[in-house]
């Protein structure tokens, strides 16, 4: 339990910094290009607890996943983990494009921002979680 | 890998997904989604941007099925459906998110959230149920006599 407590801080500490990093700073300007699909920034700051309450969700169920199917792979089977997920999540993103006017670019550099996001998730995850020994009696 | 099961097991998994999603999303979140038709392309555009949404569904299902035959090698659809269920926690995170930053209405983000985690359930139970590991993986231990 206290192996899941520290992955789950550590993993959410980063996705929280790389989520800033990528769509506050590095992607601006492309977000800037669709300012009629996002909300004003007044109102983003008002929802911000939606965001933590996200990330914190995407952490939790990955170390649940690692935790009761992976466990014991170490950071290999961590970055297995988050490559896959990753990988379909694209696929989901390809359906957004398909329905909403958001523009291709974003879809690509958030994707490529999403694998690296993911596989360093795992890797963190999988070196800090480990399972407990197996009692003998 | 049972690459003959694995194939059946994503066909199905392909399907499931798209029919799901055209019966949950399509359908009856239609009226929901019209609330913000801004946030969404013409339905006569719809038509010329099919082709990503099926191809984003084929590599949905094809990798969500690499995964749980991965993680449930024995097969099983409690196991499956188990896997989907935290895969469909995965993935609803990010519409929080994107309820944040997305002029969406709580009808749309409970409907997206209830929707992946009811499609990746019922297709983890469907690949869990079709998925059968390769017989020459299976390994007879015989017991030594007491």
């Amino acid at each position: 339990m206290k192996r899941f407590i520290m992955a789950f801080i550590a993993a959410y500490i980063f996705l929280f910094v790389w989520g800033w990093l990528v769509n506050g700073v590095l992607l601006k300007d492309v977000y800037a290009e669709s300012a009629r699909l996002w909300r004003p920034e007044s109102e983003m700051r008002s929802l911000f607890h939606w965001i933590i309450i996200g990330q914190a969700l995407v952490v939790f169920a990955f170390v649940m996943l690692y935790a009761s199917g992976f466990a014991g792979g170490g950071v290999i089977a961590g970055i297995r983990l988050g490559l896959l997920l990753e990988i379909a999540a694209i696929g989901m993103r390809l359906g957004f494009y398909a329905v909403q006017p958001i523009p291709g670019k974003l879809i690509f550099y958030g994707s490529i921002g999403g694998i690296i996001e993911m596989v360093i998730v795992g890797a963190m995850v999988g070196a800090i979680y480990k399972p407990a020994p197996s009692r003998t009696s | 890998m049972n690459w003959k099961k694995f194939f059946f097991a994503f066909i199905a998994a392909f399907v499931f997904l798209f029919v799901f999603g055209f019966l949950w999303y399509a359908t009856l979140m239609h009226d929901a989604h019209r609330e913000v038709a801004t946030l969404l392309r013409p339905e006569a555009d719809l038509k010329s941007y099919f082709g990503w949404l099926a191809l984003g569904q084929f590599v949905m299902a094809f990798f969500f099925t690499l995964l749980c035959a991965r993680y449930i090698p024995g097969g099983r659809a409690g196991a499956g459906a188990m896997l989907g269920l935290l895969v469909g926690l995965v993935y609803a995170g990010p519409h929080l998110i994107s309820f944040a930053v997305q002029p969406l209405t709580f009808k749309i983000l409970f409907g997206w959230i209830a929707g992946a985690v009811i499609q990746f359930t019922i297709a983890g139970a469907i690949i869990g149920a079709i998925y059968k590991p390769a017989t020459e993986h299976i390994m007879y231990v015989r017991e030594p006599s007491r």
